[in-house]
């Protein structure tokens, strides 16, 4: 006869746990077909791409970096909130959570499971992105430069030395705003922006009473989050020294996460190359804020009366 | 040698803060204490809203205690170790409808460090048990009320615990359904698995428990085993077959010299869900025995 299992020896942490539940929230937004805004984006590089064919070279392929930049920060800003303020109402809704949590699962874990799981399809999504618009940029650059060296047989040059020269500038100038390395500076600064974005949504919605007061709550966070850095300035160089104009500001920046030590974009998008230490500090910001979001978020569903 | 208990309630008390402006308190279980050995099925018993859910939830460690205290074999229950020895099933459970029936299993048997070949392996096992194994890669939005019960049964035994806590199993189930709930129960008791159970379906918990407890406005008003609590201890019944009217009469006549009241005579009667079964079964019979032709 088959009985109960003996005594297990429980592991007050294991990332086993926190993987199979980062996998089943990557697989429950698979299926809830959230990748489909990918198609919308794809509509948008296309389009962009056709869009600013009578602008010089550089800027032709600036303008594709901006629209494309904006399109891919947008959705997965957006994306971190809306995929992030439904995963845990929805499983104290439908009384999932109890099934999980009456598992030998501790809170931190399913928390930093949600976290792993969003961080998944942020990086699969992002990655799908960047593969697109980095083939777009890639082809735009091959045909800007096809076309550009074209037009160079309309142009009268004094000698083959001197046609050689403007093909190279062209080149050059293709190659510097073109498909590069540095294009990933910006991707690493949106993953790191959104993953911050996905910690602050989950610890809101540790406490949130519904889906639409995290969306919200969350939406405002991200403005305060681009526009602290500014406000931050206004008010020390206002203050003059002064303490309170001081204490309101540390306590915004230890708050609210600062965005603006994410940006990069411009940078990127006018051909600037970013330092791999730019880009290393960038991610030892995210890690930083994400410990500080869970620890609060743990602290508040730790306790959470389910 | 003394044995733990498996489940020891103490003095359990919690009280809810009811939201608002004025701090007003609700008491949903007052001074509650359960004593369950290992191998038991225990029933609380009691209507809706008398805190029977919020008793299986603190012992879960979903909700705190106000104050007293709960342990599940001898650890305490707020510890999340403690859940290795547990398999709960809520009330009405919705899994994820994403999930198949097989990935459903699969996805708590991870969570409780089941992998490879003894995950799937058990997978298995558990379909076969709950009658699932033909729906195992269907999505769970597709399943029926009693087949998310099967699941959700199956996904609380999954891991082999020793202990299994059952919140209304059978609600909005039919009656073939919450039979085949009743099976389970007992197999789980067959294999020495200590079961607690609520319910407001009273006569299947008098078909599976061996204790109960009534449960009434968060205080315990009765406990013990179904023969002590069932027995109306003044009274007593007498069950024959092929009585004549001649001997009715004379048993009559012998019960009224020795003084004994005459209180009720008739046939015993089925119940309502045993003939609802003897029926449906034996119709079911029919239709395969002429091969499905009505």
């Amino acid at each position: 006869m088959e009985t109960a299992a003996p005594l297990r020896r429980h592991r007050s942490f294991s990332f086993g746990r926190v993987w199979t539940i980062a996998t089943g929230t990557l697989t429950q937004l698979v299926r809830m077909k959230v990748f489909a805004f990918m198609a919308i984006f794809a509509v948008v590089l296309i389009g962009a791409s056709f869009a600013f064919a009578d602008l010089k070279t550089e800027q032709e392929l600036k303008m594709l970096k901006d629209v494309s930049f904006a399109a891919i920060q947008l959705f997965c800003m957006l994306f971190a909130i809306a995929g992030t303020a439904m995963l845990i109402p929805r499983d104290v809704e439908d009384r999932t959570l109890y099934t999980i949590l009456c598992k030998p699962v501790s809170r931190l874990e399913y928390l930093l499971g949600k976290l792993g799981g969003m961080v998944l399809v942020l990086v699969i999504s992002l990655g799908a992105m960047d593969l697109l618009f980095t083939g777009v940029l890639h082809l735009k650059q091959r045909t800007v430069v096809e076309q550009n060296v074209a037009e160079l047989e309309y142009r009268p040059f004094r000698s083959q030395e001197e046609r050689e020269k403007a093909v190279a500038e062209i080149i050059e100038v293709a190659t510097q705003q073109g498909a590069s390395w540095n294009l990933q500076a910006g991707m690493a600064a949106i993953l790191a922006k959104s993953i911050v974005l996905t910690a602050v949504t989950l610890l809101v919605s540790t406490f949130a009473t519904s889906t639409l007061f995290t969306i919200m709550v969350s939406l405002a966070l991200m403005v305060i989050g681009h526009a602290q850095g500014l406000a931050r300035e206004v008010l020390l160089d206002e203050a003059d020294g002064a303490v309170l104009p001081r204490l309101v500001a540390g306590g915004v920046a230890l708050l609210f996460p600062d965005f603006k030590t994410f940006d990069v974009l411009d940078a990127v998008i006018t051909g600037t190359v970013v330092p791999g230490v730019e880009v290393l500090k960038m991610g030892g910001l995210c890690g930083i804020y994400c410990v500080l979001y869970m620890l609060a978020a743990w602290v508040l569903f730790a306790d959470k009366e389910l | 040698m003394s044995t733990v208990a498996a489940v020891s309630v103490e003095q359990l008390t919690r009280v809810f803060r009811v939201p608002g402006l004025r701090r007003r308190e609700f008491t949903a279980v007052s001074d509650v204490s359960v004593e369950v050995q290992p191998g038991e099925v225990y029933g609380l018993i009691g209507p809706n809203g008398s805190g029977k859910s919020t008793t299986m939830k603190v012992l879960l460690g979903l909700l705190r205690a106000t104050s007293g205290k709960c342990a599940i074999f001898g650890r305490d229950s707020a510890r999340v170790d403690s859940r290795e020895e547990v398999g709960y099933l809520p009330e009405n459970p919705y899994f994820y409808k994403h999930l198949t029936g097989a990935e459903t299993l699969e996805f708590y048997g991870k969570l409780c460090g089941l992998r490879g070949r003894e995950l799937r392996d058990r997978i298995g096992e558990m379909l076969a048990l709950v009658d699932l194994e033909e729906s195992r890669d269907r999505r769970l939005g597709g399943y029926s009320k009693g087949m998310l019960q099967r699941i959700g049964l199956a996904q609380a035994i999954i891991h082999r615990p020793r202990l299994v806590v059952l919140d209304e199993p059978t609600a909005g189930v039919d009656p073939l359904g919450s039979r085949q709930i009743r099976d389970l129960i007992l197999e789980l008791k067959r294999r020495g698995i200590t079961v607690i159970l609520s319910s407001h379906l009273l006569e299947q918990v008098q078909e599976v428990c061996d204790r109960i407890g009534i449960i009434f406005r968060g205080r315990m008003l009765r406990e013990g085993s179904l023969a002590e609590i069932t027995e109306v201890g003044n009274r007593s019944e007498l069950v024959l077959e092929g009585m004549t009217p001649e001997l009715m009469e004379e048993i009559r006549a012998l019960a009224a010299a020795r003084g004994a009241k005459w209180i009720h005579d008739g046939h015993p009667r089925t119940t309502l869900e045993t003939l609802f079964l003897e029926v449906t079964s034996a119709a079911a019979e029919a239709a395969r025995a002429s091969g499905g032709k009505s």
